[in-house]
């Protein structure tokens, strides 16, 4: 990476605790052998603002946060095949608001599962390889894209069951993408990551009226004419490994590599030629020992704070939006020593769950202050 | 300061410090150290500038967030709502769910310890997991049924054509990590032994923040080389770099304000018609491929060098020439009016005879000689000969219109009542035209001896103008006030054609001293006319004076530059010309009159005023062609789109095979790429073809009679389908535009493009399968060997043409480096296609990509040149029925095959037909 000039260089966020907000171990769960990789809350449906899911092996299982720390088992899938090891997980809803729990992994097949009629509703076949992420979109939950190994990110429609876009081919990813994510106002933009150490943002502007087709598609979704995005609108080479999140934070991005640091920068589009621009790195929020692949961070329901597990099991709590960064929290516990593969944090930012290599949900909770 | 700066407000920056810097700016003899301290102050206050601005941009963010976040909450409450009053909850099992938890925890409160049983009863109720109670799983898991999960493989783009890849996918000096599925680890695939890679310093732009430290560094301490050296160390660039921004900078200064207005300037300059054809060929000439004819092309690539045929093609002209005019514009339809309106006038009579006469077999014969010129100058020359010349008379020789013309205002009225009554109102005018009609002829006639002692026509047809334009212009008046649109067609035509004249008028003028008195007494006319004398002045000077200016603005840069093109292709055929080129630009007719024109305009240029047409059509012919002959090179401006990072290597491991690439049956060297050469004239030993071993091809600039062309084939029976035909010898396709009877047909047998069908009988030539995209439908599925693999939909016989193996075009050397990847994922789909290129079909390529690996298949693979390219064929190597899997030997070669590819017997050994030993599996 060359070398930032001098006037653009990042705030960098201090690793001395502030204090504001201090966090307890209340509960501490062992869900299987098997590494879990997900965690998620369900920010769609206010309702279930207290439910989340986790992934492990070929498990899929939904709690439900209690008061007093207690968390309650809801539901709990399991995929016949043995082999399946599920990666990544995601809250959607049809179009009527039945909520869907989406997973995917290693076998490459997207399950969507009906959480309201508890069987699966639609498994989709397309990628080629496994699924390292997937995200709804907040403003219509029944649209997801699907990071895969593949070297592609698929749009699908989970009311209808299709693959509506593939963002891969001449301007795609050169290797597995592992992060993706909606822009949260903006309907058509989305920003994905890999392994290929970019970050590439797509718009489906000119796609949109396949979007809507999807919604209304009554023949087999096999039949629906998938549509290929060969261009991102932007490319970025923030990092110079590979990158495994990448959030939006507004019109920001928030991205982290293996360099134990979250990275917040700005992507700067040139109007004439598409594709090509600048990034402004703004801010610069460091985890220590937080130096391995697959370490994905999360955020609360208004993005005032981002939680991250690092290797050795601690997690770091920055606030987002404040110049220079302050660290929350910084929690740790003598037996959470298992890498963290991704933190959830709760709507307000109150509790925060962590799931371990080693197969165990930890859950922390904020002391009250007063 | 720092209230408001952002990463924008360079004018806040350069503000700043100024009150804190004055006092020192005197003092210009500092040491270096003071220099570096004012350096650190400078960059001290950019970095707090930077903070503030980081913050405020955060805050500004931050803002939109909080509305984003609230919308998506209310979102998420509306879900909550819509779902309760849509249906049922008792039926939302995830709300039951929470609800039990909720009641269990109430009761667990209560009664703790009684969740055990609570559970077991039923079974698939929440299961509470507090710090108080031992972690239970107790929930039924629900089963989600099996579903067959993909032969992995990765995203790739359908390809129906090779196309070449462009430099941002190259992996040749890119780091790329590898995830190793088994060790669990990342691991960096370098080549440092093979190659070292020297990017080029990259040219980082300077940010606005380093121009503010420069600027105000200069400022305060003035500009030395100390100074420079350490505001350079500063920015880690190098002094001169450093200097030069710095004069750039102040040049910028001082233009910001001039640049402004040429901004504006500029806005109003960009209509595309300002612009004029050379730009716009230019940019045709990069992105228009003339080997595949589409623009664009990702085979050929926009660096093509621009080929010129020697062999000029004649002027294309229409096969079945039609004497029918191309619209109401038409010159035809023009010359026909003009002509009616002469039939009354009593004088010149030959040429109205011939003209109401002859009209249509004259202009018959005009159109058989398009491009005569040696007829027209015949014309020119001696007008006295119309009747038995063509119609172009009337319009390229002024001089025998002159006649006519001068009835023209009285004449006019007869085409159209409406006019009449125009006429009769107006009696002044009628007679002033009539007088200014003898002037004309008196004029005409001295002219006429003029004629006959000089001979110079252009001359001539100058001298005749004011009168005529006069004239023409009454009509013209007369014609505006009926306003009928027939009319105008035969005013606008007027008009145009003394603007046409216009010319030699200019230049024939002062040139030659006869034709002064004659212009002057009729410009002198007007003035004299009592009444009308105003507006007579008045179309003078307009027709003149404006005209004239008019007829360069009117024809604008770029139509005249289609003009050119236009007679270059079609010939002087202002038909096609207007329809072709300019459709709605300009009418048929004006095109006609500027065609005219500048053949006048040609005449005068020449010294003596006896030039002859021909020669100047030639001239113009020669001036329309000239530059197309040289090979001309793309502008640097459009060369450098696509600009990619361009990297140095040295390249120890020459070999072009190495990695597993497939090859085709042809053991013997590797193809050789084509690429035409730009000989103008019969290649000779520099001839790039012959130096590179390649055969010219219809693509070459050379001349067909060229000895290196490859010339194709004469089969009229075999149907180029054996070692007979010349072309299927030389693993090439025919060619229509090449082979004598190898013709499209449109594939019912009964129609074919452009040849009668008697051609040949029957005849239909075989080995044009790529070239026509004649292929068998293959279908993707699970392979019965391993992965995916390729099928066949219907039986096809030996030696059919099954499809084509397509891909992305790479050098050899990215494809020992995409290669070293592939093995690595035991997994490629290179294809050595020839000298060159090899194919790569991992990101993009075809079905037949999934074709697998076996040493006893049921396909060869070849390489055919077709139209200068070389392309993949797959073909049946025995009858393959219908939905059975195809398979082709890959012919890697014997050590570098992967355990799965090696033939069975004694690796190493080139045997071509290993005993059946099972196909052999290739991971696609």
């Amino acid at each position: 990476m060359a070398k930032t000039p001098i006037g653009l260089e990042p705030v960098v966020g201090s690793l001395t605790p502030s204090k504001k907000r201090e966090y307890r171990v209340t509960n501490r769960l062992q869900e299987g052998k098997r590494p879990l990789y997900a965690v998620v809350f369900n920010f769609i449906d206010s309702r279930y603002f207290n439910v989340f899911a986790t992934v492990g092996g070929n498990r899929v299982t939904v709690y439900q946060c209690l008061d007093g720390g207690v968390i309650a088992v809801l539901q709990s899938y399991v995929d016949e095949d043995k082999d399946e090891s599920f990666y990544t997980i995601s809250w959607a809803c049809n179009i009527d608001g039945t909520p869907f729990v989406v997973a995917g992994g290693i076998n490459g097949i997207i399950r969507v599962i009906d959480a309201s009629n508890e069987k699966i509703h639609k498994s989709f076949v397309g990628h080629g390889d496994s699924i390292n992420e997937i995200r709804t979109q907040p403003l219509k939950p029944s649209l997801i894209v699907s990071a895969s190994k593949d070297e592609s990110v698929r749009l699908w429609n989970v009311h209808t069951g299709i693959c509506i876009l593939i963002f891969a081919g001449a301007g795609g990813h050169r290797n597995e993408v592992l992060s993706v994510d909606f822009h949260p106002s903006d309907i058509h933009r989305i920003a994905s990551c890999g392994m290929d150490n970019t970050v590439k943002i797509w718009s489906m502007k000119e796609f949109w009226t396949y979007v809507e087709k999807s919604f209304t598609w009554t023949d087999l979704p096999s039949k629906f004419p998938t549509k290929y995005v060969q261009f991102p609108i932007f490319l970025a080479s923030v990092h110079s490994n590979y990158v495994d999140c990448s959030r939006w934070l507004g019109d920001f991005i928030l991205s982290k590599s293996v360099d134990n640091e979250i990275v917040l920068w700005e992507p700067k589009m040139k109007e004439q030629s598409p594709g090509e621009g600048t990034a402004d790195i703004l801010q610069k929020y460091p985890v220590p020992e937080c130096d391995i692949w697959f370490i994905k961070f999360s955020c609360d329901f208004h993005y005032n704070a981002a939680a991250i597990g690092n290797r050795e099991g601690k997690i770091y709590v920055w606030e987002l939006q404040s110049s220079p960064p302050v660290l929350i929290a910084r929690l740790s516990h003598a037996q959470s020593k298992s890498p963290i593969r991704q933190t959830a944090t709760s709507f307000d930012g109150s509790t925060i769950l962590s799931c371990c290599e080693d197969g165990t949900i930890w859950r922390w909770d904020a002391v009250p202050t007063d | 300061m720092a209230e408001k700066s952002s990463p924008s407000a360079s004018a806040n920056r350069s503000e700043a410090p100024k009150d804190s810097s004055m006092t020192q700016s005197e003092e210009n003899n500092l040491t270096v150290k003071e220099v570096l301290s004012v350096i650190a102050l400078l960059k001290k206050q950019v970095t707090v500038d930077r903070s503030v601005s980081v913050k405020k941009r955060l805050e500004e963010n931050r803002q939109k967030v909080g509305g984003i976040t609230s919308h998506l909450y209310k979102l998420s409450n509306e879900r909550r709502s819509s779902w309760i009053s849509d249906s049922d909850s008792a039926l939302d099992l995830l709300t039951k769910r929470q609800k039990d938890a909720l009641g269990m925890q109430n009761g667990i409160d209560v009664s703790n310890g009684d969740k055990d049983s609570h559970s077991y009863q039923e079974a698939s109720t929440a299961v509470l997991m507090g710090s108080s109670i031992p972690v239970k799983n107790a929930v039924r898991p629900i089963k989600l049924t099996e579903v067959k999960k993909l032969p992995p493989y990765t995203t790739w783009i359908f390809l129906d054509r090779n196309q070449r890849m462009t430099e941002d996918q190259s992996v040749v000096g890119r780091r790329r990590i590898y995830y190793d599925q088994n060790g669990g680890e990342a691991l960096i695939c370098s080549d440092s032994e093979e190659e070292v890679i020297e990017e080029e310093e990259e040219k980082r732009d300077f940010v606005e923040s380093e121009d503010f430290i420069l600027r105000m560094t200069i400022k305060e301490v003035g500009l030395s080389d100390p100074v420079l050296e350490s505001l350079a160390q500063c920015f880690s660039r190098s002094p001169p770099e450093v200097k030069a921004r710095y004069e750039t900078l102040m040049k910028e200064e001082k233009d910001a304000g001039a640049s402004k207005n040429a901004d504006i300037e500029a806005q109003n300059w960009n209509s595309f018609l300002e612009k004029d054809l050379e730009a716009g060929l230019d940019s045709f000439d990069n992105l228009f491929c003339r080997r595949c004819l589409v623009f664009d092309c990702r085979l050929h690539g926009c660096s093509q060098d621009l080929i010129f045929p020697a062999d000029k093609q004649t002027p294309w002209s229409h096969p079945d020439e039609e004497n029918a005019p191309c619209g109401p514009h038409c010159y035809r339809l023009v010359l026909k009016s003009e002509r009616n309106g002469t039939v009354s006038s009593p004088i010149n009579t030959e040429e109205k005879s011939n003209s109401s006469s002859d009209g249509v077999g004259a202009q018959t014969s005009f159109r058989k000689k398009p491009s005569g010129p040696s007829a027209r100058r015949k014309v020119k020359s001696c007008q006295s000969e119309s009747a038995s010349s063509n119609a172009k008379n009337l319009s390229e020789s002024s001089d025998s219109e002159i006649g006519p013309r001068p009835e023209d205002s009285s004449s006019i009225p007869q085409l159209s009542p409406s006019k009449n009554k125009i006429a009769g109102k107006s009696g002044i005018r009628k007679r002033n035209s009539k007088r200014v009609a003898e002037r004309v002829l008196v004029c005409m006639r001295k002219r006429q001896k003029k004629m006959a002692a000089s001979d110079s026509d252009s001359v001539v047809s100058g001298g005749v103008m004011p009168a005529d334009i006069k004239l023409r212009s009454n009509a013209r008046k007369e014609n505006e006030e009926t306003m009928s649109s027939s009319q105008k067609n035969v005013k606008s035509p007027n008009t145009g054609r003394s603007r046409r004249k216009e010319w030699p008028l200019q230049e024939g003028l002062q040139g030659e001293v006869p034709e002064v008195p004659s212009s002057e007494t009729i410009n002198d006319l007007p003035r004299t006319s009592g009444n009308d004398g105003l507006r007579k002045e008045e179309f003078v000077d307009e027709n003149i004076c404006k005209q004239e200016a008019s007829d360069h603005k009117s024809w604008k840069a770029i139509e005249k530059g289609l003009f050119e093109k236009g007679v270059e292709i079609f010939g002087r055929n202002s038909c096609l010309i207007a329809r072709n080129l300019l459709n709605g630009l300009k009418t048929c007719w004006e095109v006609f009159q500027y065609m005219t024109c500048s053949d006048n305009k040609l005449a005068c240029h020449a010294a003596d005023g006896v030039i002859s047409l021909l020669e100047g059509y030639s001239k113009f012919d020669l001036n329309g062609n000239m530059g197309n002959n040289e090979v001309r090179r793309r502008s640097r401006f459009l060369r450098r789109r696509g600009r990619v990072r361009r990297l140095k290597y040295t390249w120890k491991s020459a070999a072009y095979h190495s990695i597993r690439k497939r090859i085709t049956e042809r053991k013997d060297q590797p193809c050789r790429q084509y690429n035409p050469c730009s000989c103008q004239t019969a290649c000779g030993k520099q001839c790039s073809c012959l130096l590179n071993g390649t055969c010219c091809e219809k693509y070459c600039g050379c001349p067909k009679s060229c000895k290196n062309r490859f010339r194709g084939c004469h089969c009229a029976k075999s149907q180029c389908r054996s070692r007979q035909c010349p072309c299927f010898a030389a693993d090439r396709e025919c060619d229509p535009d090449v082979c004598r009877n190898c013709w499209v047909s449109c594939g019912d047998g009964t129609g074919s493009l452009g040849v009668p069908p008697q051609r040949g009988d029957n005849y239909e030539c075989r080995n044009m399968k790529l070239l026509l995209k004649q292929q068998q439908r293959v279908l993707l599925g699970r392979s019965d060997v391993s992965g995916w693999g390729a099928f066949l939909k219907n039986s096809v016989g030996k030696h059919e043409y099954l499809g084509e193996y397509t891909g992305e075009l790479i050098s050899h050397r990215e494809a020992d480096k995409r290669g070293k990847i592939y093995d690595r994922e035991n997994s490629s789909f290179l294809f050595n296609l020839n000298d060159q290129f090899v194919l790569d079909a991992y990101r993009k390529g075809d079905k037949l990509k999934f074709a697998n690996h076996s040493p006893d298949p049921n396909c060869y693979a070849k390489v055919i040149m077709v139209a200068g390219d070389h392309r993949v064929g797959i073909f049946a190597k025995e009858r393959i029925n219908a939905g059975e899997e195809l398979f082709y030997d890959y012919r890697y070669e014997p050590d570098r095959a992967p355990a799965w590819a090696r033939k069975p017997e004694a690796s190493g050994s080139k045997k071509e037909d290993g005993a059946p030993s099972g196909r052999a599996k290739k991971l696609a």
